[in-house]
């Protein structure tokens, strides 16, 4: 890894663009994903993951410097934090500092994967630390913008089960390692080609 | 008609004002307290195109919010949650709104003149470019798959992979040509050259600025002090 050069300008760019990519698929998927409470509380982390794996590989495979990961969870953070969830800002700066920590020897695929796959587990922080944690808020955010009460109890049923959190979480886990793998084979066989990397 | 643009910092402080008010609002519904505000900005600098596309999506949200309090509607592809989120959060879109779409070489020489580094200042530029400069890609790539017969519902239905995959690659590709180009781009004008950046359009802080960053405070103050933080 380059771990001595010094960011430039095109790295700074490229982060900030692919960063901005990703919160929207993220943001984008999860909206989309409401129109079904199965598929809003036990899939939708998952096929995220799959979608974004592909755009966060070619980002660190394109900048290849050290803190790429923290930054892109932090701005991520962020912008959970503008919509009024505050302690997923810290949360997404643990789960940068978890990625940098695995990608810490140099960026290798495997490394790649491992750093994405964690990711896509701790990814989950964002529906599990409401119940969790912040329950009281979460709850009366959710009834006075009118939601039916069977969402809340779809709500509690999925994130109270262990049964359905191991599910949810083994079915991150493994979209997200597939997310990977995809994203791998997209750049071997598009990125590289094109001479981007 | 000229319009009577604010400065940058006005923008940001009443950005900054928005943003603190909705996070710490005692109720979401209250909200509107701090959209007036907003409006009121956008109708000073006689933006009256955007405060009318704002305004009327501020006016569906407010329809789709009595309708699901009052009537019982249910959506079904948009969730109650994100109606009354996007609700609540319309004063900080359109004060951010109204930030973004100031011309970047006014962006770049405030920031640079309250010494924000340069990176922070080519990510925030890159930032509110982004979305204008996806929409119009967005668009090539459609009508490009459109005229190969590759966005058919039968086409899209059976091969979703595929077809993730026809939309991703060529916008990742863009995507990076883009970051190539703003680079290049930045760099011509002087991006890591050592001192202050600044703006032939780049005003200071004037009395209307000053009055309604005043506006603002006050708005928020009062907004707060009607029920008291969250």
């Amino acid at each position: 890894m380059e771990t001595t050069n010094k960011w430039s300008v095109r790295d700074v760019i490229t982060l900030v663009l692919m960063t901005v990519l990703l919160i929207v698929m993220q943001l984008g998927v999860n909206m989309i994903c409401m129109v079904n409470h199965f598929v809003s509380m036990v899939l939708s982390v998952g096929i995220t993951m799959l979608l974004c794996g592909p755009v966060y590989f070619l980002m660190v495979n394109r900048i290849r410097k050290r803190f790429v990961s923290l930054v892109y969870m932090t701005l991520l953070g962020v912008a959970f934090l503008l919509m009024g969830s505050w302690f997923l800002l810290p949360w997404f700066v643990l789960v940068g500092v978890i990625a940098e920590a695995i990608l810490w020897k140099g960026i290798t695929p495997g490394r790649l994967t491992a750093a994405w796959t964690v990711s896509s587990l701790l990814y989950n922080g964002v529906n599990l630390l409401p119940i969790w944690f912040f329950w009281d808020t979460y709850s009366e955010f959710a009834l006075a913008s009118g939601m039916e009460q069977s969402y809340i109890d779809s709500y509690v049923r999925y994130y109270s089960s262990p049964g359905w959190v191991a599910f949810i979480l083994v079915f991150a886990t493994a979209c997200g390692f597939l997310g990977s793998l995809i994203g791998q084979k997209l750049i071997g066989k598009h990125f590289k080609k094109a001479g981007v990397l | 008609m000229e319009r009577r643009s604010l400065a940058v910092l006005a923008k940001a402080g009443a950005v900054l004002c928005a943003m603190v008010g909705v996070s710490l609002a005692p109720d979401a519904l209250q909200t509107w307290l701090l959209a007036a505000p907003a409006f009121g900005q956008l109708l000073y600098q006689r933006k009256l195109r955007l405060a009318l596309s704002f305004g009327a999506c501020y006016l569906l949200l407010s329809l789709l919010l009595y309708g699901i309090r009052f009537h019982g509607l249910r959506m079904v592809i948009f969730s109650e949650f994100y109606v009354l989120m996007f609700f609540s959060l319309m004063p900080v879109f359109v004060t951010a709104w109204d930030l973004i779409s100031t011309p970047p070489g006014e962006l770049s020489a405030a920031l640079s003149q309250i010494h924000a580094p340069t990176p922070v200042i080519l990510g925030m530029l890159v930032v509110f470019r982004f979305f204008p400069t996806m929409k119009a890609e967005l668009r090539g790539v459609h009508q490009s798959m459109k005229n190969r017969r590759l966005t058919g519902p039968a086409q899209v239905l059976c091969h979703p992979a595929v077809t993730c995959e026809y939309v991703l690659v060529p916008l990742l590709l863009r995507c990076l040509q883009i970051a190539d180009q703003l680079s290049v781009s930045a760099v011509a004008r002087g991006a890591q050259a050592p001192g202050a950046r600044g703006s032939y359009a780049a005003t200071g802080i004037r009395a209307k600025d000053l009055a309604w960053l005043g506006i603002w405070a006050a708005a928020t103050a009062l907004f707060l002090g009607m029920g008291g933080p969250a």
